[in-house]
């Protein structure tokens, strides 16, 4: 497992094996670059090979030990030092553990070094501290420099992700407002149809009574899920005409027409209601008969294409005080297919001829990974 | 006339009942309980042959009153049951128990029409055993009803009333006489779940009631169709052609 330093993920080469393994590897590569030169320049100094290794390797050993531990004690530290606390405080340590690495190196190659009269331990830690201190030091701050250097580029990657979380957080939240917003738009229209149908028509009361529950029924089952299959997309939608048609009597004739490889398709929630409510409202109310609905859903370059067209006065300019209604179901389609899917969506407006209106929307094609779970039973 | 008890604890979901059902000629009510309890002994005492049950009562639920009523070797004939309930999430294990149907509140009366008239049919067959039960019903391992969820609505589809079933992709419609149905299933598990005396693959992407059949007649470009007794028409395959036509001659 990695360590972690405050619930940072450490980068792999600061896994103290490959960590402290580099730094022995590095002083592998001394030893063979010794052993090569005293065996070309012919020395008079006999040093086994096994002993020169030994004392390289330990020797890196023990310094990237102590800086992997320095590092993981400091941690956050080391990119908050300033230059006066690296002055003050980083350049001691650094003597301080040339110094103390040195010492331990020193007792445990007591024979070293070779080709001299017997010394004291002080006499040998001087000799080597001579020889080997500004190597070290060079090392120590290659290193301190190195690691300041991964944490600003670790801060810079978290920032940006929180960035982005930030940004897919807040669209979420608006898509979820927009989601919601339909609901009770929708469902206060069909209960005022009710209230209304109560005083003439009770059986037809009851019958939307009991639509409109299935409806809700279906909602609520949903949730806030955003993105749903086009299947069940179109059960919702089916339902809604059905409710509609009893409430228009027959005078509108209803045609929906969708591409049966396309029922997986994801599709926002909600995304066809406000349309069809639109067609209702602004456009088939104002006919006595022969309405018409066109629902056409089909694919088109890899994109899904969905087109609903109804008949009626065409795009006229509305009443002043009914002006502003139209844009809320259609606005809350636009922000939201722009929130999903960006610049790969569109959404059209237009009038054809003889007062026929078209809303056409596209979107990319993406399919539900899982099919929808889905109650069916067999029996006998 | 079909002895009726009612099981509801909410005294106007038994009212609304209880109203509606006086438009059903052949309904006669004769109790009306409003706890677990109550309908057991009131079931127990009155033997009736239709029980509506809700499904959320007080101390045993309506599952429960059905299981107990079931496995009682006192109550014979069983009642047959109509679920009420506003919750469809029991709808696979009412099915399970042989439940007549299950009507999600609130239903309106040509809901509750089609329930009864379904379980008048049940009773009438069950009153004269020799009767016209369909062919291969009786003790054949085929499916004989589906449950599934269409338009927030759950279907206790009798297969006698699918007139013929499409492919869609990966969705198959089943037809009946006045809706259309979309489930997620293939035509091969429909087909092998189906009564091959009574349902035919007449095409790759179609299967149809024979029942339903009318005659097989050859369109002007050579092709065969099948002709439902309502006028629909299926095309069909040439390899399928005999088979249908030894049923009809059969028939």
């Amino acid at each position: 497992m990695l360590p972690t330093i405050k619930g940072r993920t450490v980068p792999p080469f600061l896994h103290p094996v490959v960590f402290v393994g580099a730094f022995t590897l590095l002083g592998l590569l001394f030893a063979l670059q010794e052993w090569v030169s005293l065996h070309s320049w012919n020395s008079h100094i006999i040093i086994t090979f096994k002993l020169l290794t030994a004392a390289w390797c330990v020797h890196y050993f023990l310094l990237g030990a102590i800086c992997w531990l320095l590092w993981w004690w400091l941690g956050a530290h080391i990119q908050k030092a300033t230059p006066i606390c690296m002055a003050t405080r980083v350049l001691p340590l650094s003597l301080a553990v040339s110094v103390f690495e040195e010492m331990i190196w020193v007792a445990v190659f007591p024979q070293l070094p070779l080709g001299l009269p017997r010394m004291t331990y002080w006499h040998r830690l001087a000799f080597h501290l001579d020889s080997d201190l500004v190597d070290s030091l060079v090392l120590f701050w290659a290193v301190f420099f190195l690691l300041r250097g991964i944490g600003y580029y670790q801060l810079y990657r978290e920032k940006e992700y929180a960035a982005v979380q930030l940004e897919t957080q807040f669209a979420n939240a608006q898509l979820r407002a927009l989601r919601m917003q339909l609901n009770p738009h929708f469902l206060f229209n069909t209960m005022n149809s009710i209230s209304s149908l109560m005083q003439i028509d009770i059986a037809a009361a009851d019958k939307m009574l009991e639509q409109l529950s299935s409806l809700l029924r279906i909602t609520l089952e949903r949730g806030d899920v955003q993105l749903i299959p086009l299947s069940d997309e179109m059960e919702f939608v089916e339902m809604y005409l059905a409710m509609q048609d009893r409430r228009f009597a027959g005078r509108v004739r209803q045609e929906v027409n969708v591409e049966p490889d396309l029922y997986d398709a994801l599709v926002p929630a909600m995304l066809l209601q406000p349309v069809i409510e639109n067609a209702y409202t602004h456009g088939l109310s104002r006919l006595d008969r022969n309405g018409l609905i066109a629902i056409d859903v089909r694919r088109q370059n890899e994109m899904l294409a969905i087109s609903v067209i109804n008949s009626g006065l065409g795009l006229r300019p509305e009443s002043p005080n009914g002006s502003g209604r139209r844009g809320v179901g259609l606005a809350n389609i636009k922000d939201r297919l722009r929130l999903h899917y960006g610049n790969g969506q569109g959404f059209t407006i237009e009038e054809l001829a003889r007062g026929k209106v078209r809303v056409a929307i596209t979107l990319p094609l993406q399919f539900s990974e899982r099919p929808t779970r889905q109650l069916t039973g067999y029996g006998v | 006339m079909i002895h009726t008890v009612l099981a509801d604890d909410e005294v106007l979901a038994r009212q609304k009942l209880r109203q509606l059902l006086r438009n059903e000629p052949e309904i006669d009510v004769v109790g009306e309980g409003a706890t677990a309890i109550e309908t057991i002994e009131l079931v127990r005492a009155t033997k009736p042959q239709l029980l509506f049950l809700d499904i959320q009562m007080p101390g045993m639920d309506g599952l429960d009153v059905a299981t107990e009523l079931c496995s009682d070797t006192n109550v014979s004939p069983k009642p047959h049951i109509i679920f009420t309930t506003a919750h469809d999430q029991y709808a696979l294990r009412a099915f399970e128990i042989h439940a007549m149907d299950y009507l999600l509140k609130p239903f309106t009366q040509e809901r509750l029409s089609s329930a009864v008239e379904r379980a008048r049919k049940e009773i009438t067959v069950n009153q004269h055993p020799a009767g016209n039960s369909a062919p291969g019903q009786s003790g054949s391992h085929y499916t004989t009803r589906i449950v599934f969820k269409s338009r927030g609505r759950i279907v206790f589809l009798p297969v006698s009333d699918i007139r013929w079933i499409s492919a869609e992709e990966n969705y198959v419609r089943i037809c009946t006489q006045n809706e259309t149905h979309l489930l997620r299933e293939t035509m091969a598990r429909l087909e092998e779940k189906l009564d091959p005396d009574m349902f035919l693959r007449v095409h790759r992407s179609s299967i149809v009631n024979l029942q339903h059949v009318k005659e097989v007649r050859t369109e002007a470009d050579g092709e065969y169709a099948v002709v439902l007794v309502n006028g629909e028409k299926l095309t069909m395959s040439r390899g399928y052609r005999s088979r249908i036509n030894g049923w009809l001659t059969h028939n």
